[in-house]
């Protein structure tokens, strides 16, 4: 199953305000690795004409990449007003 | 005068058993959650093992929302064509039950609800940005510019305790603390379950799996439990091993668990209805901060407080053992001397006594047992060239068994003494 079938299934009630993950694209610009994108679980980091691309529409607030970017690129906020990821299971 | 005697950062099961705690010797507590419904956001498993929610609530076994009780519990080695799994199940487990597996929407919700039963001011839907401080000394958190005063704050925010860090009171977490966990949620009817692996009603399967046919050194733990009707399927790769690949997405790495030929038939025909991740720690003792200060105490994940050795995973337990221990801590220090950094130096000598901080020292430096190649990369190819030598029929001469396991070692580039000295090491720390 696709990673973006799977990220359909989830219920987001987007924070349109506040961005709670941002990277700064000076220091990805010269990133050696790219870590992010293999280990965000929710495809939220990916390389677009070799140029990093963040979304954090998507996030599922695993907190993965903020211990991935060996580079301190990535601030880390936690979401606010019960804005992000919803699950049914979890 | 403080607006609470306490304040508890995080509805999941250390902060819910705190609160509780808290509450059940008449103190004033706030409980401070950001997911609305609480547990909307959080993800295990889970196997809930042992009993620690008895010290919060004895009845908790008929009341709470569990899904069924491990009657059976395996441990699987996966080649990229074979497994070879230990499949342990125990009438024993009928009567005294020793985990069962949860779904923690459920089950954070009910916590939430017994904890504002109990009188615990519960908050959700709201996000703590940090402590408040008065020069060393913790007098409450800080949200959206606010500060909310207590005597004493328990910070049992989870896995990515950023309330701690940005507070200056922990360092940020690193490679070696934590693992990766992604996980799927599978609907399939309760009948198909039971048939599937040989399961009666509310009894349970929990598997945990060696992945040993991962590519290029990716190092994962796969996991399998079952629910009422449905599935809970994961895995948890190990942030180091993942990082030295570099080529391999953690997303792709379950489904390579689900389609591999011993796992994809008891998923037949079902339908994959949720998709989720969430660290995991995996530190052990190395990763455990300073657990107090002046007011303030840390507690469950955001501790690193959890225990896993590839044949097992556990989190949930700890968290709530810890939160028991954390309040124990304020109603002692409240009753005697008051808050200080000193009275609350109780909650480590607590955790010591327990299983928590015990189980973390007996266990220390198994995670070089656990995330070492020996058990990811080689035993899995050689335990399937043994059992194939032993039962593929293919008309050659037999052979005695050390034979056999002297041919697969050797095929796998184990010298028989590295295998006894890793051999010793794993059964020394294990
Ligand atoms: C894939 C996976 C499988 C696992 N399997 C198992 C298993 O089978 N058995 C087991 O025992 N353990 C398992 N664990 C570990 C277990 O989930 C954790 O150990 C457990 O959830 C820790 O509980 P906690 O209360 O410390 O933290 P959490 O359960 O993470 O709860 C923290 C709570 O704090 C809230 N919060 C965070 N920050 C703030 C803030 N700033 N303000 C307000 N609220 C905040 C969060 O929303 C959350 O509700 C697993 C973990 C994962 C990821
Ligand atoms: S976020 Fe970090 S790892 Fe990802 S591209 Fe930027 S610098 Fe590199
Ligand atoms: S927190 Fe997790 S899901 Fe969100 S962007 Fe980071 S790695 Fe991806």
């Amino acid at each position: 199953m696709k990673i973006e079938d799977r990220l359909s299934l989830l219920n987001y009630k987007i924070d349109k305000s506040y961005a709670h993950i941002t990277v700064k694209p000076d220091i990805c610009e010269t990133c050696p690795d790219h870590f992010c994108t293999f280990a965000c679980p929710a495809k939220c980091y990916t390389l677009i004409d070799a140029k990093l691309n963040f979304k954090y529409e998507d996030c599922v607030e695993c907190g993965t990449c903020v211990v991935a970017c060996a580079h301190g690129s990535v601030s880390w906020t936690n979401s606010k007003g019960a804005h992000g990821v919803k699950y049914k299971y979890g | 005068m403080s607006e609470f005697d306490a304040i508890v950062v995080g509805g999941g099961p250390a902060g819910t058993s705190a609160a509780m705690r808290l509450a059940a010797n008449k103190l004033n507590v706030l409980l401070v959650e950001k997911a609305d419904p609480p547990g909307s956001k959080n993800v295990s498993g889970g196997v809930l093992w042992g009993n620690s929610l008895s010290g919060v609530m004895p009845d908790w076994e008929k009341t709470a929302p569990l899904e069924r009780y491990v009657k059976s519990k395996g441990i699987g080695f996966l080649t990229k064509d074979s497994s070879i799994d230990i499949n342990f199940r125990s009438t024993k487990f009928n009567e005294t039950k020793t985990g069962y597996t949860v779904l923690r929407t459920k089950l954070d919700q009910f916590l939430n609800k017994k904890a504002k039963d109990a009188g615990v001011t519960v908050v959700t839907g709201v996000t703590v940005d940090r402590l408040a401080f008065e020069g060393k000394k913790v007098v409450g958190v800080e949200q959206d510019g606010d500060i909310i005063t207590s005597d004493a704050v328990i910070l049992a925010e989870g896995a990515n305790p950023r309330v701690a860090i940005d507070s200056g009171i922990r360092p940020p977490l690193k490679d070696e603390d934590v693992a990766i966990g992604v996980k799927e949620v599978i609907k399939l009817p309760e009948k198909t379950i039971n048939d599937r692996f040989n399961l009666r009603e509310k009894e349970g399967f929990a598997g945990e799996y060696v992945l040993g046919f991962l590519d290029g050194g990716v190092e994962a733990g796969g996991f399998l439990y079952t629910n009422k009707d449905s599935i809970s399927l994961g895995v948890v790769i190990s942030m180091k091993h993942l990082r030295e690949n570099n080529k391999t997405y953690s997303y792709d790495i379950v489904e390579q668990f689900k389609n591999h030929p011993s796992i994809a038939p008891l998923l037949e025909d079902g339908k994959v209805d949720e998709y989720s991740a969430r660290m995991v720690q995996e530190g052990g003792l190395a990763s455990i901060p300073k657990l107090y200060g002046n007011g303030y105490m840390i507690a469950g994940d955001a501790a690193g407080f959890s225990f896993s050795n590839g044949l097992i995973l556990q989190g949930m337990n700890y968290a709530i053992a810890s939160g028991i221990a954390a309040a124990d801590t304020v109603v002692e220090a409240k009753a005697g001397s008051g808050i200080s950094e000193q009275s609350l130096s109780r909650y480590e000598e607590k955790l010591m006594n327990s299983f928590v901080l015990r189980d973390m020292h007996t266990f220390k430096g198994i995670g070089d047992i656990t995330w070492g190649s020996l058990i990811h990369q080689k035993m899995p190819g050689v335990l399937e060239k043994v059992m194939l030598g032993l039962f593929m029929e293919d008309g050659e001469p037999k052979k005695h068994v050390n034979q056999i396991v002297k041919e697969a070692l050797k095929s796998s580039g184990l010298k028989s003494s590295k295998l006894l000295l890793e051999g010793y090491r794993m059964y020394k720390r294990m």
